[in-house]
């Protein structure tokens, strides 16, 4: 039972996984990971790469909001912008899908760190509606610039592949998303504890006292925006290069919404929040349909009333959820973390 | 431990192939809807008509005794939950049939379909890419293409007026840009002017810039794509007030009923082309079936509107397609339903369309109305066009 | 140059831009008392107009009358609002709120389809049909009254908040919170009437616009381009809020004139947004907004 705390250097305190216990549940929970594929079914697997693409989206999108502080409503631009370079890298140059994924993250982290100008002047509020310009002006971009993107027709990606073997199957491309997310997760975790993480802790916090204790404002706003675009990138090329298509409808404003409702739902400032964020926001929509076209099983010629109900109930978890835990999913978890840390004793 | 495992594997292989051949002797249809979101309109009467069609099959004796299974699933008009559901519902149902909610989904699981899942399939959508049987011989539509639309309007133009000043009014998406392009192409071959191409956001408030420069280039009729109802009433509506005397057309989506009642005194000024009689159309023998099954099932409902005889359309044909499968050797298997749907041919469907002949996985047919402000409904003006 | 196109052109994008000021309007009501930027005003726009549409052919009441039950609606809604949403969220970080909001939206957008369902509607003649004609310009009859809506409201609330003592109550609070509750102003019902007078503005937009468009449960979607206008004038100006939405209306019809032609269509809308960054670039918070002077 830990009920103090007993670390004897700096290099002990920052450890991502503090106990054997939690070491030997991850294991645990990779070895799952690892197994779930050849248990799933189709569907199921659609599901969980999406959550995947998901997962790296939102980590992004908190290292941008959740741990600097700058409310972005553009993130589906930079998804956008990441998915259809990889596209046309694939389709018009070449390139391996292996390379054209950080390729991509290099093109979309570009966008973003010119979006990000606007940053060293502009604040709050209002770079949040700057960032949603960006938002309409991508989308336009990608619908316009046809000799680029060829238009609304979009572009057909052949499927992954290493040597002979082609990843044209959710539970093929399963492996692929996992690495990614593994990856992302990983580096995001990392840099959080590093200096760029407590520099962007503090610029979220004090800015004006981050510049006088010798932060550089611009330079670390500038690379959390473009980092995050960068996450946002990878995510974008998985997902057009697991779909076969990309076209600009794929990228409309409520998907920033949906980035937005996983970060805050899940909790900012915290990756394992946008984990659970990530998740929660893709499931539960898929759960609510479900439960919805088996309704009619139980009360016939309800299902009609039950669809836009979805909605409300939807609406209604962010809601509730947001009342009595502000913090989001991650200080849920954090709570029960505690309480089993000291049970039987904890009150 | 192991022993157990090969059993257990064994006992699912063995089992495997032999409840998929019983999946396949049931008739099973799987459709994912757009319930929610901006097409929710068209998503529950396109819902009503596939159950209606199925229902009266099955009362009918269903095929050669088989009831048909019908199931759907909400796609919310987001291809990311449309194509979830499409694989939820597959895993479930194993079904033979399926259909779609968008152009977007169906543009996503095309090469799936075609190598994977081998099932019939259509949607709600009139793009060219679903009715292109050398690329995808599963992907058909009950339906003209929009570009097929398009010239059938176009057609109707060169008889009134031969080169005439055309314009397209479209939205900035991709239902609203998907046929420009042909549609540039036959207003060349057809001898018409097209002297403005106008943009505007689906529901835009001020479009006074589009119909100011449609008056200036001296545009005579004006084709809108990509819109339901809105904004294409209140452009028709400003053109009277900055005086812009052009006719109004539009494609299927355009020409119901919900934008008369927006018109009002203006209905005259709207032609519209549609594949499918209309629901006050009583004189028409399926109308009337689909009118009685409506007020005896549905008492509350008084109207049915285009998507529900689209979606009637298809359904039909979905059963014809069962049945004509089932005296093939192999049973319901998607490459039969397939051979079944090239067979069609002048299949009779009591007037709610021409008698229907596959041609290209398209039925290429329409029929031009104009509306009607006193009586708030759409007079046939002219005769059914083929365009084969 | 065509002047007549211009000039007609001009003063179309001034009656729009009224539309566009109107829910900005709304928008900055609410920001300026309780700094919660409200994205669920689009979903408020359309059940005024849905409530105006029942009122109007359910019950069949004269147009007066159903106006003044939809801003009675609108003011309840303010009211039940403020306990529910932000009593609870007092404290936190201002993005909870606006996912909050947000949520809102989505509860509301359900209960509107079930309560009427998904089918576009027209929305019954309120205003005379006849353009209203100055003489050099041309303003169809659904912008025109828009326009004066957009004014009058604007103007009703500039008095308000400059000259009655609720006014100067909501300024004080929008100000330093603290300080007006140790002058006796109830914060809670500031807040509540600062969500009531933002839902005014709304149901009046989502009436105009209903009666230019039709209505259906989805035509909230226009919100989103007010946001533009929002930021152009400065979150918290009520005069910046009409003034930007005068701007933006033009702009984009300049534009749609100017440069759709060359890009193929679709600059119209997106005309604002590129503005917007480069105002922002000039003055950060907005042309009329309050500046933040920020001291160590």
């Amino acid at each position: 039972m830990r009920c103090g705390d007993y670390k004897e250097n700096y290099i002990k305190d920052e450890e991502i996984f503090q106990s054997r216990f939690v070491k030997f549940w991850l294991a645990l929970f990779f070895i799952f990971l690892i197994v779930f594929p050849f248990i799933a079914n189709a569907h199921m697997l659609y599901v969980s790469n999406i959550i995947g693409f998901a997962v790296i989206g939102a980590v992004g999108l908190n290292l941008l909001t959740g741990f600097t502080g700058q409310i972005s409503l553009g993130h589906a631009a930079f998804v956008g912008v990441g998915a259809y370079a990889s596209a046309i890298l694939i389709t018009r140059l070449g390139i391996s899908f292996w390379l054209s994924i950080p390729l991509a993250g290099l093109v979309s982290a570009l966008a973003g760190m010119i979006i990000g100008i606007p940053s060293l002047r502009v604040k709050g509020l209002y770079l949040c509606i700057a960032t949603l310009a960006a938002q309409f002006i991508f989308g336009f971009i990608f619908v316009h610039w046809e000799s680029m993107t060829k238009g609304i027709t979009g572009i057909h990606i052949p499927p992954p592949q290493i040597g002979g073997f082609q990843f044209s199957t959710e539970k093929d491309f399963y492996w692929i998303t996992l690495v990614f997310v593994v990856l992302g997760v990983g580096y995001a975790r990392n840099l959080v504890r590093s200096k760029m993480g407590r520099a962007f802790v503090a610029i979220r916090d004090r800015d004006l006292a981050a510049e006088i204790i010798g932060i550089n404002l611009f330079r670390y706003k500038l690379s959390a925006f473009a980092i995050s675009s960068f996450y946002a990138g990878v995510s974008g090329a998985l997902w057009v290069s697991f779909l076969k298509v990309v076209t600009p409808d794929h990228f409309p404003f409520t998907l920033c919404i949906q980035y937005l409702a996983m970060v805050i739902v899940g909790g900012l400032g915290s990756v394992i929040g946008s984990i659970f964020g990530a998740i929660f926001m893709t499931l539960i929509p898929e759960v609510l349909n479900v439960m919805a076209e088996n309704a009619k099983n139980y009360m016939p010629g309800m299902e009609h009333l039950l669809i836009p109900f979805k909605d409300v109930v939807f609406g209604f978890l962010i809601v509730s959820f947001l009342i009595f835990e502000p913090r989001g999913l991650a200080e849920i978890w954090n709570r029960i973390k505690k309480f089993f840390t000291l049970w039987p004793f904890s009150y | 431990m192991k022993k157990i495992g090969f059993f257990v594997l064994g006992f699912i292989l063995f089992l495997g192939p032999f409840s998929i051949a019983m999946a396949q002797q049931t008739p099973t249809i799987c459709a994912i809807h757009p319930f929610t979101g901006r097409f929710a309109f068209a998503g529950i009467e396109g819902s009503a008509a596939m159950q209606d069609v199925v229902d009266m099959a099955n009362e009918a004796g269903g095929i050669n005794g088989k009831k048909i299974q019908y199931y759907w699933a909400d796609g919310e008009y987001k291809d990311d939950v449309g194509i979830a559901a499409f694989k939820r519902l597959y895993a479930q149902y194993n079904p033979q049939i399926m259909f779609g909610q968008s152009t977007g989904m169906t543009k996503a699981l095309g090469p799936e379909i075609k190598t994977r899942y081998k099932v019939l399939y259509s949607a709600y959508t009139m793009t060219s890419e679903a009715a292109n049987p050398k690329e995808n011989p599963y992907l058909f539509l009950a339906a003209p293409t929009y570009a097929e639309q398009f010239a059938v309007l176009l057609k109707y133009i060169v008889k009134e007026k031969p080169g005439a000043n055309v314009a397209f009014f479209y939205s900035d998406t991709e239902f609203g840009r998907e046929p420009i392009a042909a549609g540039r192409e036959m207003c060349k071959k057809m001898g018409l002017k097209l002297v403005a191409e106008e943009v505007s956001q689906v529901g835009g408030v001020d479009i006074t810039t589009q119909v100011l420069d449609m008056k200036a280039k001296k545009v005579d009729y004006c084709i809108f794509q990509g819109y339901v109802s809105n904004p294409i009433a209140a452009v028709i509506k400003q053109s009277k007030d900055y005086g812009l005397n052009a006719k109004f057309m539009g494609t299927f989506w355009s020409t119901e009923l919900q934008l008369l009642k927006e018109l009002g005194p203006l209905a005259e000024e709207y032609t519209g082309v549609t594949a499918y009689s209309f629901y006050f159309q009583e004189d028409v023998p399926m109308i009337k079936k689909i009118r009685e099954w409506t007020q005896k099932k549905y008492p509350k409902v008084e109207y049915r509107s285009q998507s529900y005889m689209e979606n009637f359309a298809t359904t039909l044909l979905y059963v014809e397609c069962f049945k004509r499968a089932d005296k093939m050797k192999g049973g319901f298997t998607g490459d039969n339903l397939v051979k079944a749907l090239q067979s069609i041919k002048n299949f009779d469907v009591g007037g709610l369309m021409p008698p229907i002949t596959i041609k290209d996985n398209s039925i290429p047919v329409g029929r031009v109305y104009r509306g009607n402000s006193k009586t708030v409904k759409f007079d046939p003006i002219s005769d059914w066009i083929r365009l084969d | 140059m065509d002047f007549s196109i211009l000039i007609q052109v001009i003063v179309a994008g001034l009656a729009t831009g009224g539309v566009y000021g109107l829910i900005a309007l709304g928008f900055v009501l609410i920001y300026k008392a309780t700094s919660v930027l409200n994205l669920a005003m689009g979903e408020f726009m359309t059940l005024g107009a849905f409530i105006c549409f029942t009122a109007l052919t359910i019950v069949h009441v004269p147009f007066w009358i159903a106006f003044a039950i939809t801003v009675i609606f609108a003011i309840l809604l303010g009211i039940a609002i403020e306990p529910l949403i932000l009593r609870p969220l007092i404290g936190e970080p201002i993005i909870s709120v606006i996912m909050v909001t947000i949520g809102l939206g989505a509860i509301l957008r359900g209960l509107m389809y079930m309560i009427w369902n998904p089918t576009y509607r027209a929305f019954p003649q309120i205003f005379p049909p006849k353009p209203f004609n100055l003489g050099f310009a041309v303003v169809p009859s659904g912008l025109f009254w828009g326009f004066v809506f957009a004014v009058i409201t604007t103007v009703l609330f500039i008095f308000i908040f400059k000259f009655s003592r609720t006014g100067v109550a909501m300024r004080a609070t929008a100000n330093d919170q603290q300080a007006a509750l140790s002058m006796g102003v109830s914060v809670k019902k500031v807040f509540a009437l600062s969500w009531s007078f933002g839902a005014i503005a709304a149901v009046i937009g989502g009436i105009v616009i209903g009666n230019i468009s039709g209505i259906n449960i989805y035509m909230g979607d226009v919100g989103l381009a007010v946001l533009s206008v929002i930021i152009l004038g400065g979150l918290d100006s009520i005069g910046g809020a009409i003034l930007g939405g005068f701007i933006v209306g033009i702009l984009q019809n300049l534009a749609g004139l100017y440069i759709d032609p060359l890009v193929g269509g679709g600059a119209k809308d997106v005309a604002p947004f590129f503005i917007v960054l480069i105002i922002l670039m000039i003055r950060p918070y907005g042309l009329f907004g309050k500046v933040i002077i920020e001291r160590v």
